[in-house]
């Protein structure tokens, strides 16, 4: 189990530093795919390693760990399965994607390599910041992943995307800046518990201690991470670099921003929740969370109105959905806690998926207008069926994860407050019909002839990560696999889940 | 001999090498040319490694000794060079385009003090007693080098303005917390070297695909 944790983090790595000398598209597809595989199995051995070890439920106990630094407790675990899932299938999307941009000639090799050389870096990072056990370190590697996807995001030459690309670096590093000051205040205060030692920065140490750290502090550090770490996760109003980069970057990087980076910011600051509420209660950093998601999902409904570039549409639609996963974790108690949980990795699966069918939609049409595309599902049926599917899954309507766990948050919104749930709802079904009135006149209809061929080899490779993303998620959503809830159990108690907001 | 030196001499020292540090940071606001800019980050740099030094001399933790070394290869050597390739590159001869002048930038950056100084007054009680006025200075100049990002326009002063917010956490960091362990202050300068990098190639290619490094130009992207 140990050894699986060190495989899952240094696979990435490993990857990149052979994608330095990989010649050929041929072996770089076969070294990506290889990667995906030992990914999802030393993934797989991770997560069994927590659910069977891990039931001791406060953060210290089970859990797999590697040397001093690296622990992975239920929350690690569970980003673990997001990242390497979707990583995976990202991978596979990738190989297809960037293999027919090569193929085009709108890449020369050099580049075609460089973009795994970056993608893969991006991956490490990612992985490395939720196996640490270390709140400075943590900040060190989501930096690094900040970096590696800012490479990825003006990937393409065009002005669009360096002015993305631009916009994109300002706002993170200056996030990412506001959240090491955060992390600096809690070494301020863990310090005179802990003593001046590599402990008082450990997460497993801070959450032991949690009651006795300074609460004006604790305070403080939350909004500075607040702030930091959600401009990574895009929660309004530090959202404005999201749909720009996700519109100019390749697609399988926009899978990736939406999929996982985002996630990756929201677990930053639901690990510092975890120590700010023992100190100062739920209240504080819940009520700030619910906040941002309900603004977040204001601004993202009335934007996805007027969208008519379909990249750009979904990129909102992941400012509502995280808005939405704020929300339930900033509510809390059981309810709030495990529908919070269980949005984001449904959201990380659908919205990836309805990025692959998107990337395939431009690789057709040459174009992002979603005017100038109809009837996808009778055209092309694994792109519009696919697309449909996930637009059915991102509106909430079941039978699938996201209206189970939006279900849950309204409910536990409505136990917290009649309120703020009438809100929810009414902000829900504004995004609902913005969202799926545009994206069913793209499946649907009469079709439009595409502009464009793909080569079989590229579109198989393409069809089939669309195809394992949407498989698993209705696996999720429909049987609930009973390991969830194993993990989930845990990872609620992390929080206190008994007390929500009042 | 760490304690050979009365503690107040300490932090009055301490207390010395802060106020330079913001003085330099308020030198930065004020500046037109955008070199000057960039000699003066040198000095504030210079200036972060000394106060680190005296830190480490009056607690007596040699790893903060290590970080000042790095300070200035790095901040003072390192990246100020790179930044004067990237000027000569994109061959910015005008001076500093400002969204907001520098009178009105000088209150704001005096008001942003007065800020700091007043969100870390509860909280400043508990620091070591040679350092309590850092924080509120460290916050401060992060506080002055966010302002600097949105308040000029060439992409090569933006730049300046996040490493001004750099330094501001590496001052809250040594001064406040007596430094972090040595492996995340190593860990934390290689990220900022190489986000520095990574902001001078984009401003190249901005050079090269607008033919300027004035970000006002980029407007494509809007709703």
């Amino acid at each position: 189990m140990n050894a699986a944790l060190l495989i899952l983090i240094a696979a990435p790595l490993a990857a990149c530093l052979l994608s330095l000398v990989v010649r050929t598209r041929p072996a770089m597809e076969r070294l990506q795919l290889g990667h995906a595989v030992v990914l999802w199995a030393a993934m797989a051995a991770v997560v069994a390693g927590v659910v069977m070890g891990g039931h001791g439920g406060s953060h210290g106990e089970g859990g797999v760990s590697f040397g001093p630094l690296l622990h992975t407790d239920p929350l690690s675990a569970f980003m673990d399965l997001m990242l390497a899932f979707v990583g995976g299938t990202a991978l596979v999307y990738a190989s297809g994607y960037m293999g027919e941009e090569l193929s085009r000639g709108h890449l020369n090799f050099p580049r075609y390599r460089r973009f795994f050389i970056y993608f893969d870096l991006f991956l490490f990072a990612m992985m490395l910041a939720v196996n640490l056990d270390n709140i400075a370190l943590m900040w060190i590697a989501v930096e690094a992943s900040t970096i590696s996807a800012a490479l990825s995001v003006g990937f393409d030459r065009t002005k669009a995307a360096l002015e993305a690309g631009w916009k994109y670096i300002v706002l993170n590093f200056v996030g990412i800046a506001l959240a090491l000051f955060g992390t600096v205040l809690v070494y301020y205060t863990s310090e005179h518990v802990l003593g001046v030692s590599m402990e008082a920065l450990s997460w497993v140490s801070l959450h032991r201690v949690a009651g006795e750290l300074n609460p004006v502090v604790l305070k403080m550090a939350f909004v500075f991470v607040m702030i930091g770490y959600g401009t990574k996760a895009g929660v309004a109003p530090m959202h404005t670099w999201l749909p720009d980069a996700h519109a100019e970057a390749p697609t399988p990087i926009s899978a990736m921003l939406s999929g996982l980076m985002l996630n990756l910011g929201l677990y930053a600051v639901l690990r510092l929740k975890s120590i700010v509420d023992p100190a100062v209660g739920p209240a504080f950093a819940g009520s700030i969370m619910l906040s941002l998601g309900l603004l977040s999902m204001a601004i993202a409904a009335a934007f996805m109105l007027i969208q008519r570039d379909y990249k750009r549409l979904l990129a909102y639609s992941s400012i509502e959905h995280m808005g939405i996963a704020f929300i339930g974790l900033g509510v809390g108690g059981p309810l709030g806690l495990f529908g919070g949980f269980f949005h984001m990795i449904n959201h990380a699966l659908a919205k990836s998926a309805a990025f692959y069918a998107a990337g395939m939609v431009l690789l057709r049409h040459g174009h992002k207008m979603i005017d100038r595309v109809t009837g996808l599902a009778r055209q092309t049926p694994a792109i519009g069926g696919g697309l449909l599917l996930a637009a059915i899954a991102l509106a909430g309507l079941p039978p699938f994860g996201l209206f189970v766990s939006e279900v849950l948050i309204a409910t536990a919104a409505y136990r917290h407050h009649h309120g703020i749930a009438y809100l929810f709802l009414a902000l829900l079904a504004l995004a609902f019909a913005t969202l799926i009135a545009p994206l069913t006149r793209m499946a649907l209809g009469k079709p439009v002839e595409a502009q464009l061929a793909v080569a079989h080899g590229s579109d198989r490779l393409m069809t089939s990560a669309l195809g394992i993303n949407l498989a698993a998620m209705s696996v999720i959503g429909l049987l609930m696999p009973a390991f969830f809830l194993d993990l989930f159990m845990p990872m609620t108690a992390l929080f206190e889940a008994k007390a929500g907001l009042p | 001999m760490p304690l050979s030196l009365h503690p107040d001499l300490g932090s009055q020292l301490i207390n010395l090498c802060s106020m330079l540090l913001l003085l330099t940071t308020f030198a930065i606001v004020a500046q037109r040319r955008l070199s000057a800019c960039v000699d003066l980050f040198a000095l504030q740099s210079l200036f972060l490694a000394v106060t680190a030094a005296v830190v480490a001399w009056f607690t007596d933790s040699p790893h903060i000794y290590i970080a000042a070394l790095l300070t200035i290869a790095i901040k003072t050597v390192t990246i100020p060079m790179i930044l004067k390739k990237v000027i000569e590159r994109v061959n910015v001869k005008r001076e500093i385009e400002f969204v907001i002048n520098i009178p009105p930038s000088l209150l704001i950056c005096g008001a942003l003090v007065i800020l700091a100084f007043s969100v870390t007054e509860p909280i400043a009680k508990l620091g070591f007693l040679l350092t309590r006025d850092s924080l509120a200075i460290a916050l401060a100049i992060v506080l002055i080098g966010f302002f600097m990002m949105i308040a000029r326009k060439k992409a090569v002063t933006q730049i300046v303005g996040f490493l001004m917010m750099e330094n501001g956490l590496f001052l809250g960091a040594t001064a406040s917390a007596y430094g972090m362990p040595l492996i995340v202050e190593l860990g934390v300068f290689f990220d900022v070297l190489v986000a520095a990098l990574i902001i001078g190639v984009y401003t190249h290619r901005l050079q090269d695909t607008f033919d300027s490094v004035d970000t006002t130009k980029l407007t494509g992207l809007k709703e």
